[in-house]
């Protein structure tokens, strides 16, 4: 049994008499340990598709089961990184990542909860702002709290939807690796099940062992991709072999063919 | 800041004017208590000489030392308007050092009318808010309760307080029951509708952010929607301060014993001005200074903002 199963997941919305489906007959799997990236132009429903995952929508139709269970709800066996708001303005970093530890561990004694996140916070190179707020962070160092707080939190499953859409391309590389180094871990304990929606491809291989590509109107899973790539990757030595470049290629003929498709042809140049 | 720029100032001109003219004959044949007047300054130009010593921010020795500037040019104007020239009505306008002498003789009356007055407005105010802002948070949290409670707030809250009192005064044992009833009113609603509006204006993603961390109802009422909602929150509990005061100084002047506006109001039906002057001074005083802290407080509590 896999430890995400997503099955025939059907999500309509009603909007001003006007209804549309956001996702139709979304159905994959998610192995334990896996990180799987869903890959998608904006509005193809990755985004919905996750928010149903992190239980704060329900489907039309359809379900999604974890460890056997159905999710009917938000849970603690999920960590949740979003592109923007996933920090409270009002607590410093440290309160922010204690403050997530406290929702999963409610027993642990505060001092320790403050120790799990100066730890976190130190893994994801921000000892020296721990005591800062948010306001007083660049995007960069906000998504690594959040991140911070996510792992923190140790949840089996990691759930990110574009954690750095909006960071500038040198330190959306850093995070990547940072993401990427924290997830690898040093080899002693279990892997985090990880579902990242992005709208990168660059990100997307780097980053995945699959990847789930989709496609909007209604959204729909297109294909699933395995990436053959061995890890740990290296990235500026990765991004230089052949391979990739006809690895990129093949994903990128399958994101505009689609598009190609819609607009009306085969034809279409872009 | 080099020290010219510390010390030579208009300000500490305006001082040395402010003390020359002291010395000026008086044209009036009461007593004019210029000592007090020479007194006061000098105590001010003490403080000024040590800010000027210590305050590291330009701009911040700026505004002070402007702000003691007008205070020094008023009281060379009043100085001269009254005791030194009598070209206002000497019983209506007392010189200076006449109401600081009132001031200083008056100052155990004082301080039991503040802390008559300050007392009820903290009943008034605190018991309005501990109220308000919880009841806000349940009501603007649920989505139908909420839209029918902002219309039945925005309808109670139209009436002006003060048009309570005489129903208050039938209803109500003591007059400082009724000025606490009123003070209350005049802050329980306009904290309600703000903290009501506060919880509403609350992001959706930010509820989402917390949703995920799978709080708990209580959790999430306090820990994310409270702070998030408190800028806007404040917003209510400023207006319900000012809104107080003038209330309570009102109603003090309508029926009270005690208390700051019964001070004013009673001096002023027997015609000593001076000690009406005295009342509205320390007033401003007491309310700046409440202001002040408020502020403090607010500033404070909402850090995390830019």
């Amino acid at each position: 049994m896999s430890k995400i199963e997503i099955q025939n997941l059907t999500v309509n919305y009603k909007e001003k008499n006007h209804r549309f489906t956001a996702l139709k007959d979304v159905s994959f799997s998610v192995e334990s340990g896996e990180f799987v990236s869903v890959i998608g132009s904006s509005g193809c429903g990755k985004s919905t598709l996750l928010s149903i995952l992190e239980g704060i929508n329900s489907p039309t139709k359809g379900d999604i089961v974890i460890d056997g269970k159905p999710v009917t709800g938000t849970g603690t066996d999920r960590g949740v990184v979003f592109q923007h708001y996933s920090l409270f303005p009002w607590m410093t970093a440290r309160k922010n990542v204690e403050f997530g530890v406290k929702q999963v561990k409610k027993n642990v004694p505060k001092t320790v909860r403050y120790k799990i996140a100066d730890e976190f916070l130190d893994k994801v190179g921000l000892e020296n702002f721990k005591n800062k707020y948010p306001s007083q962070l660049s995007g960069g160092m906000q998504q690594r709290v959040a991140i911070a707080r996510a792992l923190a939190m140790d949840t089996d499953i990691l759930l990110m939807d574009e954690p750095f859409g909006a960071i500038d391309a040198k330190n959306r590389t850093i995070l990547q690796e940072l993401l990427l180094e924290l997830w690898e871990g040093d080899g002693t304990q279990e892997k985090k099940t990880v579902v990242f929606v992005t709208h990168d491809i660059d990100e997307a291989i780097l980053l995945s062992d699959r990847i789930v590509m989709m496609s909007p109107s209604p959204g729909r899973v297109v294909k699933e991709i395995t990436v053959p790539f061995t890890r740990p990757r290296n990235r500026s030595e990765l991004v230089q072999t052949p391979a990739y470049a006809d690895f990129r290629n093949e994903l990128l003929s399958l994101f505009y063919s689609d598009i190609g498709n819609k607009i009306g042809g085969n034809e279409v140049v872009l | 800041m080099s020290l010219q720029k510390r010390f030579m100032r208009v300000t500490n001109l305006l001082f040395v004017i402010l003390i020359a003219v002291q010395f000026l004959p008086d044209k009036v044949s009461a007593d004019t208590f210029t000592s007090y007047v020479i007194s006061f300054a000098v105590g001010v130009e003490a403080v000024v000489l040590i800010v000027s010593a210590l305050l590291k921010k330009p701009k911040g020795l700026n505004l002070f030392l402007d702000i003691i500037g007008f205070l020094y040019v008023f009281l060379i104007l009043w100085t001269l308007a009254t005791a030194k020239f009598n070209l206002l009505q000497e019983a209506l306008f007392p010189p200076p050092g006449k109401v600081f002498e009132q001031f200083i003789e008056d100052i155990d009356q004082i301080v039991i009318n503040i802390k008559s007055s300050l007392g009820i407005i903290i009943q008034g105010y605190l018991l309005a808010a501990v109220i308000a802002i919880p009841l806000g948070l349940f009501l603007g949290w649920s989505a139908r309760l909420g839209s029918a409670a902002t219309y039945i707030s925005k309808f109670l809250g139209s009436i002006p307080p003060i048009v309570y009192i005489p129903y208050g005064i039938a209803l109500l044992p003591t007059f400082r029951s009724v000025s606490v009833f009123v003070i209350f009113l005049a802050t329980f609603w306009p904290v309600l509708a703000s903290t009501m509006s506060g919880v509403l204006n609350v992001e959706q993603k930010m509820v989402d952010s917390a949703r995920v961390l799978n709080v708990n109802k209580l959790t999430m009422l306090f820990s994310v929607i409270l702070p998030a909602a408190l800028p806007q929150i404040f917003i209510g509990c400023n207006q319900g301060l000012s809104v107080s005061f003038i209330l309570l100084t009102s109603a003090e002047m309508i029926g009270a014993q005690d208390g700051m506006g019964y001070y004013v109001k009673q001096y002023s039906d027997f015609g000593d001005y001076t000690r009406t002057i005295v009342g509205l001074l320390v007033i401003g005083i007491v309310v700046i200074l409440i202001s002040f802290l408020f502020n403090k407080l607010q500033n404070y509590l909402l850090r995390w903002k830019r």
